[in-house]
């Protein structure tokens, strides 16, 4: 089995006629980390229920683990694992106490069960809190446990949506270890979330769902590629493009503008008139920023090497003195953004 | 299919959660107590010791006899025996009294003639003013036999609004009645108490179901449940027996309360008391069920239920007899179930019926349970 989730013209309209998701194509290969983009509203709640056999689809079809959602839904239930960004483990139970009343509803084996269990809390680092209330622990130690309880059935598929929102960095950086740790064992893992440098770091693939369709697929890297190769993935419209400006506001559309250029960031020592002027008219810079803090940002519109030199030899020249100096390539965000400002004129009619 | 061992993780979880909160326990058991004290005494019981003046405008045996009488009755508590008219009737337009008995300077009178009578009293408060005047009936046609004279009362017009004044006639014993109760003497707290029962059962399945299904649909714990591979019927079947196993928990207690505190006779037997309580319990759970099968949030269940809980309340014939209702809330009561349980549970505790008489309650009452639960199931879905 090469993916372990496909779907085929899958979509859903609901009572009210609102098309959530509109015939979604979408290809998650096996054992790999797939990072679900979207903003709010796009469709990818609605797809993850769909696809966890929790609603059923208007039109389509999703294949999960090879078995089709409508046909096998308890064979698909048995072979995924769910941490919802809500967590959603009893409160008056324990740790343990809500792990056997996950494997006991998947049927686990009473004999591996509470070994299971236990080699899970170990995993994920939470055996000093097994016989802990969940309502008595803390955030990062809640979403621990619910993923020991969502692993205990050792699903295929894994779906984490926003595991680590609301997690202070040094437990974020523990479960994002953990889940390249799963990854590593061979679980799939389906990862919604809006913590871009997450998805960038984690994801093998990464799928930006934006008004129920898929509008970029790609891995990471090949998605911020396709910014610096001038739009070369087809988005077809912009927000720059809209007709109604009034509806932009000037700094995302100011955003939209700038997106693929390269971005440089200096600190003078010495800032003054004649050097902010050398830096203007300097060939390639495209626009500037000064700062408060005495920094000035820069847009570039070349991404030759030379151009980042041309404009550095400019200010030393001037007379200025360099601090310090970094350069960033379009990231992930810039890659989101973009692709969720695309509008469709259909919907907007 | 309902698989037992999940099933029985819905339990085992209510019962950790109880014992983990002993706040919870405490609750359930002072719920019942509340209610049964709070309608018990608050609506069961007899009027006595209301307010009166005796305006007393003669002297003799006759009327010594009519004060001892007056007196030894615990309707009344005789505030002052004075002579003066008018300073009756000004305490009970003053509100100080709830009425005045008048006795006529010719009553001791050795006549022929019907002797009048007065009770002067203060209509506005309408339970105590019938109170008063049924028992100052009973008492002037006890004291009419008991003389064997003319003794009549006569009317006397009120001049002040909100007060009345109201003939008592004589009475004589040309007809002899006798009173066979073929239910012993019921009082209002042995018609109130079996229904008391029915109503509180109602209000803590229904409200307990909202918390059960809409409050975990909230919080997402019904989610995780449902990703399982579970069918619909052993998640709602395990929460119904949860619930049921707390609410026998407080129909035991509501049962105990009511014989403890008001003495409250069950003829039919307490086990027999105990099952329609369980059916009536089952059939709300199945109600609780039918409303949260859709609603996504507790606030949106209490909506949903509140016009539902709060009719049948009041037209059930819990504090009133449904004979004495308008004709359409007569109609309206026998579409609500807590009707059938009530009717059911007065037949066992007060007429010392058994199950099998009071069978078609019972069915009607499983009949909506059923209904009540195939809705249910059928309108759950998974989508949380």
């Amino acid at each position: 089995m090469k993916n372990a989730i496909e779907t085929i013209n899958l979509t859903k309209i609901y009572n009210n006629n609102f098309k959530a998701v509109n015939s979604l194509n979408l290809e998650i290969p096996n054992k790999t980390i797939f990072g679900m983009l979207g903003p709010n509203g796009a469709g990818k709640t609605t797809t993850i229920k769909m696809l966890t056999c929790l609603i059923q689809p208007t039109s389509g079809q999703a294949i999960v683990g090879g078995y089709d959602v409508q046909k096998n839904p308890n064979e698909v239930r048995n072979l995924l694992g769910m941490v919802p960004q809500q967590v959603s483990l009893y409160k008056d139970l324990t740790v343990m106490e809500n792990s056997q009343m996950c494997a006991d509803y998947y049927g686990v084996p009473p004999d591996e069960r509470d070994s299971r269990i236990e080699d899970l809390m170990e995993l994920v680092d939470i055996k000093y809190a097994r016989d802990k209330r969940v309502g008595q622990l803390s955030g990062g130690q809640k979403q621990k446990a619910s993923l020991v309880a969502s692993l205990v059935h050792r699903p295929d598929i894994l779906f984490l949506d926003e595991p680590t929102i609301g997690l202070d960095p040094v437990t974020k950086r523990t479960l994002w270890d953990l889940i390249r740790d799963l990854n590593d064992e061979g679980h799939t893992i389906i990862l919604c979330s809006h913590d871009m440098h997450e998805v960038d770091m984690l994801c093998d693939n990464v799928g930006i769902i934006n008004t129920g369709n898929l509008v970029a697929y790609d891995t990471p890297q090949g998605l911020k590629d396709s910014l610096l190769e001038n739009n070369k993935h087809e988005i077809t419209k912009t927000l720059s493009q809209i007709s109604d400006e009034s509806e932009v506001s000037t700094s995302t559309k100011e955003y939209l503008d700038n997106i693929s250029l390269k971005k440089m960031s200096i600190l003078l020592k010495n800032q003054n008139d004649e050097i902010i002027e050398a830096i203007k008219k300097s060939s390639n810079v495209k626009s500037i920023e000064l700062l408060r803090n005495g920094r000035v940002n820069l847009r570039i519109d070349s991404l030759d090497d030379m151009a980042v030199q041309n404009v550095l030899n400019d200010i030393i020249s001037s007379g200025g003195i360099i601090k310090s100096i970094y350069t960033e390539e379009p990231s992930l965000e810039d890659v989101f953004i973009k692709s969720t400002s695309e509008v469709n004129e259909n919907d907007r009619a | 299919m309902i698989e037992p061992k999940k099933f029985w993780w819905m339990i085992k979880m209510e019962v950790i959660s109880l014992k983990r909160h002993p706040g919870r326990l405490v609750s359930i058991i002072a719920f019942p107590i509340i209610m049964i004290l709070l309608f018990g005494y608050g609506m069961g019981g007899e009027m006595t010791d209301l307010p009166i003046v005796v305006v007393s405008q003669s002297h003799g045996d006759l009327t010594d006899l009519t004060l001892d009488t007056i007196k030894s009755t615990e309707t009344y508590h005789i505030v002052e025996v004075i002579d003066s008219l008018d300073e009756g009737k000004k305490r009970v337009d003053a509100g100080e009294v709830k009425a005045a008995i008048i006795l006529p300077q010719d009553y001791d009178a050795n006549t022929t003639q019907q002797k009048g009578v007065t009770l002067y009293l203060d209509s506005s408060d309408q339970m105590a003013s019938q109170t008063l005047e049924s028992s100052t009936q009973g008492i002037f046609s006890r004291i009419s036999n008991m003389v064997a004279s003319q003794t009549s009362v006569s009317t006397q017009d009120a001049d002040i609004e909100p007060s009345i004044s109201h003939s008592l006639n004589n009475f004589k014993d040309d007809i002899s009645l006798h009173i066979n109760r073929i239910y012993g003497n019921i009082k209002y707290i042995d018609f109130l108490v079996p229904a008391i029962l029915g109503m509180t059962i109602m209000m803590s399945c229904m409200m307990g179901m909202g918390k059960t299904i809409a409050g975990e649909r909230e919080t997402g714990e019904l989610a995780r449940l449902f990703m399982t591979p579970t069918s619909v019927s052993t998640v709602i079947g395990g929460k119904i027996a949860a619930k049921l196993l707390i609410e026998l928990l407080r129909a035991l207690i509501l049962i105990f309360m009511a014989v403890f505190l008001f003495n409250v006779s069950i003829k039919g037997g307490f086990l027999q008391t105990f099952i329609v309580l369980v059916i009536g319990a089952l059939c709300f759970v199945g109600f609780g069920i039918m409303l949260s099968s859709r609603t996504s949030t507790q606030e949106d269940y209490v909506q949903l239920s509140l016009p539902f809980s709060m009719p049948m309340m009041f037209v059930s014939g819990v504090f009133y007899p449904i004979e004495t209702m308008p004709w359409i809330l007569q109609k309206l009561a026998y579409i609500f179930p807590l009707t059938y349980l009530n009717n059911a549970m007065r037949g066992i505790m007060i007429k010392g019926q058994t199950l099998a008489d009071v069978w078609l309650d019972l069915v009607i009452l499983l009949g909506f349970t059923l209904l009540f639960f195939i809705i249910g199931v059928k309108r759950f879905n998974r989508d949380v």
